[in-house]
């Protein structure tokens, strides 16, 4: 619909700078000029029958006039003329009425017009020509009045288009006129003067007639083209009207939701005049601050800010003002009741398309709980750190000082139980030290201390520390194809990490007495590192949670063997902080080989 | 490295019982001579008149923290030269990092393997200049 509408406007923005409205001359050049010709040629065709019936009708009376005298056989020709003539107007008014659109080719349907006149004509003109001299008086007074009768008949048959009339009427006077001119008698000569005089007079009224219809046709045109504009004007009236009122319940509708919205929702909202003066304020702000709309409107906004904070909020406030942009920020505020509140506030500025403010939007969500909880959850997480940590140090430590007997041999029941009691002291360090890991990654508070290590030595270190390990399952780690001197990208102390939790799941799945393969090699830009077993391969079913959190194939075979279901995961999210890939697929003839890559350095 | 091999310990640490592990590690596995100092404020006489090899700071205690502890060894010319190892719960890379920055020999993690801890010692005593 727009699109019409912009064509409109630029069709009647084109015919405005053509001509001025409102007057005549500036109507008639909104007329196209091809559908006025059309209308004229149209006009034409209209009233062709008439001129056919006429040249008929008078052919017959006149050959029947001139048949009585000499050369029949000439008159014989010329009805013979008048019969062809006829029929081929016949025809060609057949063809334009079969025709399509009038309009397509009016020029040419005016050429066939045109020849169709001047063959007619020229038939009365040799009919002047060649029965004039042979005739009698009486004949000849016939004659003349025939041929002034078809030329001032051919006047409004033809007046739509003057040049079709002189050619029609040139066709009668001229060979008639040549005939007086040399026919020897002195009346002739003289009439054979007036005859193309009195061809001028007719040619100049058809010409006033044509200038009449021609003005007729394009007024026609021009008011039909005024109409069209006038009710498609009216039409995109209409249209706006409804648009408009559409656009008012729609801004009604969504002034009634902001309403609502700033009343029912959970969050404080203030409005204030650009000096800070409160306006209205909803539901959630009275009972945040203790205070009724009455008591807070009318009253500066500072009232509802610590004294301490003014200097700030009076600076942030000012930018506010002459930037027009939103402020955010966490600021303490009063109650009634004599407590704080944090809050996180926005003091977004409304302007108007003059670039005036005309108020100020404030929205403050409570954040004392969440902060507290915060605190809360940090407190914790650092409780979990120190206060676990520290008896634990105590027990693990000490039944390690009994295990290794510098307090004495033990008798193999008590040092049995105690070797139980410090392996479980040991995973429960492990689950505290994997879940504080995690907790510190997925608070994104984990820093990495990136460095180029050279891997070679970080495995085999890894080897060495998780030997004792390795022997408690009967288990030895090989080093099958080391990469002396290559150096990576990554945090020493994770990567040990990485190596140990790699190393102990092996050694947990594999069979006893078996070995655990450690491969290395480069890949592309990539260290990449291999631990590989023979253990009993990953469950179908496990595949895709195997880096979850928590994940464990199977829980009996972590109570018996140990592990806090966290390893896997931990490892994963250090690989990708270190911006490596791991992964794990089956082992050739049985086992599973788990895989990490690392930058190289 | 220094010339004679590590033996005297002052190990400063508000819980008893981990003064109890230290203290048999240290003895009976590193066979070292071991003076605990429970209370912080009194590390720097215990120091002076027990003349360590190396002292022992545990990070976190009341009234006065290792950090406090070390920064007023540094202060005494009789115990501002005296290598310093931290014991701590705290093994955030940043507090790490401060410590090496304020001269500390080397730091040990707890929870510590008292099996492994005089060899631990030892090898920090052995990259001193």
């Amino acid at each position: 619909m727009n699109h019409t509408s912009i064509a409109d406007d630029a069709a009647l923005a084109a015919s405005r700078a053509a001509a001025p409205p409102g007057t005549v001359a500036g109507i008639r050049e909104r007329a196209d000029p091809r559908a006025v010709l059309a209308d004229r040629v149209d006009q034409l065709y209209g009233q062709m029958w008439l001129g056919i019936l006429t040249t008929f009708a008078i052919g017959a009376i006149a050959t029947f006039e001139f048949w009585e005298m000499r050369l029949r056989e000439l008159v014989l020709f010329w009805w013979g003329l008048v019969l062809v003539i006829t029929a081929a107007s016949g025809g060609l008014l057949y063809a334009y009425r079969r025709s399509g659109p009038r309009v397509a080719d009016p020029e040419q349907w005016l050429r066939w017009l045109g020849i169709a006149a001047l063959a007619n004509g020229a038939n009365w003109g040799f009919a002047g020509a060649v029965f004039f001299p042979s005739h009698t008086d009486e004949q000849q007074v016939f004659l003349a009045f025939l041929l002034a009768g078809m030329m001032s008949g051919g006047i409004p048959v033809y007046a739509a288009s003057w040049p079709i009339f002189a050619l029609y009427a040139a066709g009668i006077v001229a060979p008639f006129t040549y005939v007086l001119a040399t026919f020897g008698n002195r009346l002739f000569t003289e009439i054979a003067l007036l005859v193309p005089l009195f061809y001028a007079i007719n040619v100049a009224i058809a010409y006033r007639l044509t200038q009449v219809f021609h003005s007729g046709y394009r007024l026609r045109h021009a008011y039909g083209r005024l109409t069209e504009d006038y009710s498609m004007l009216n039409q995109r009236l209409e249209r706006q009207l409804v648009e408009l009122d559409q656009a008012r319940r729609q801004v009604e509708a969504s002034g009634r939701k902001l309403e609502l919205f700033a009343e029912r929702a959970p969050i404080a909202v203030l409005e204030m005049d650009a000096q800070g003066a409160i306006t209205e304020v909803n539901n959630a702000a009275e009972l945040l601050f203790g205070y009724t709309a009455a008591e807070l409107v009318g009253r500066d906004v500072r009232f509802l800010v610590r004294a301490e904070f003014h200097d700030e909020f009076d600076m942030r406030w000012k930018r506010m003002i002459s930037s027009h942009a939103p402020e955010a920020g966490l600021i303490r505020n009063p109650r009634r009741d004599g407590m704080d509140v944090i809050c996180d506030w926005t003091f977004t500025p409304l302007v108007n398309p003059e670039g005036t403010i005309i108020a100020v939007l404030a929205q403050g969500r409570d954040v004392t709980a969440q902060r507290e909880a915060e605190r809360v959850k940090k407190e914790f997480t650092s409780t979990l750190s120190h206060e676990l940590r520290t008896p634990l140090t105590s027990i693990i430590g000490s039944l390690q000082l009994i295990n290794t007997g510098v307090a004495g041999e033990l008798a193999k029941d008590i040092g049995e139980l105690t070797v139980v009691a410090e392996r479980n002291g040991q995973r429960l360090l492990d689950l505290i030290n994997d879940l504080l890991d995690m907790e510190k990654i997925e608070s994104g508070k984990l820093t990495l201390s990136p460095d180029v290590i050279v891997l070679n030595e970080v495995v085999r270190e890894a080897m060495v520390l998780n030997k004792a390990f390795g022997e408690r399952f009967h288990v030895r780690f090989e080093l099958a194809s080391p990469l002396p001197g290559q150096t990576v990208v990554a945090d020493r102390k994770r990567v040990l990490q990485i190596m140990t939790n790699l190393l102990s799941n092996a050694a947990k799945f594999s069979p006893e007495g078996g070995a655990v393969e450690i491969r290395m090699e480069e890949a592309g830009r990539d260290v990449r590192v291999e631990v590989q077993d023979r253990g009993p391969g990953i469950p179908e079913a496990f595949r895709s949670r195997i880096f979850g959190r928590f994940a464990q194939a199977d829980s009996t075979a972590s109570r018996q063997k140990g592990g806090t279901g966290l390893g896997l995961a931990i490892c994963k999210r250090l690989v990708e902080m270190m911006s490596g890939r791991i992964g794990f697929q089956d082992r050739p003839g049985g086992g599973t080989i788990f895989w990490f890559e690392l930058p190289r350095g | 490295m220094p010339e004679r091999p590590l033996n005297r310990i002052c190990y400063v640490e508000d819980d008893e019982d981990i003064q109890r592990i230290v203290r048999m590690s240290l003895e009976r596995v590193g066979k070292m001579t071991v003076e605990v100092v429970g209370d912080p404020t009194m590390a720097l006489e215990a120091m002076t008149s027990f003349k360590p090899d190396l002292v022992m700071l545990d990070w976190m205690m009341p009234k006065m923290d290792g950090p406090a502890v070390f920064r007023q060894m540094k202060l005494r010319p009789d115990t501002s030269h005296l290598p310093v190892v931290f014991i701590t719960a705290k093994a955030a890379q940043r507090d790490l990092d401060e410590l090496a920055k304020m001269g500390a020999a080397g730091t040990i993690s707890k929870p510590f393997s008292p099996k492994d801890l005089p060899d631990q010692l030892r090898e920090i005593w052995k990259k001193l200049p």
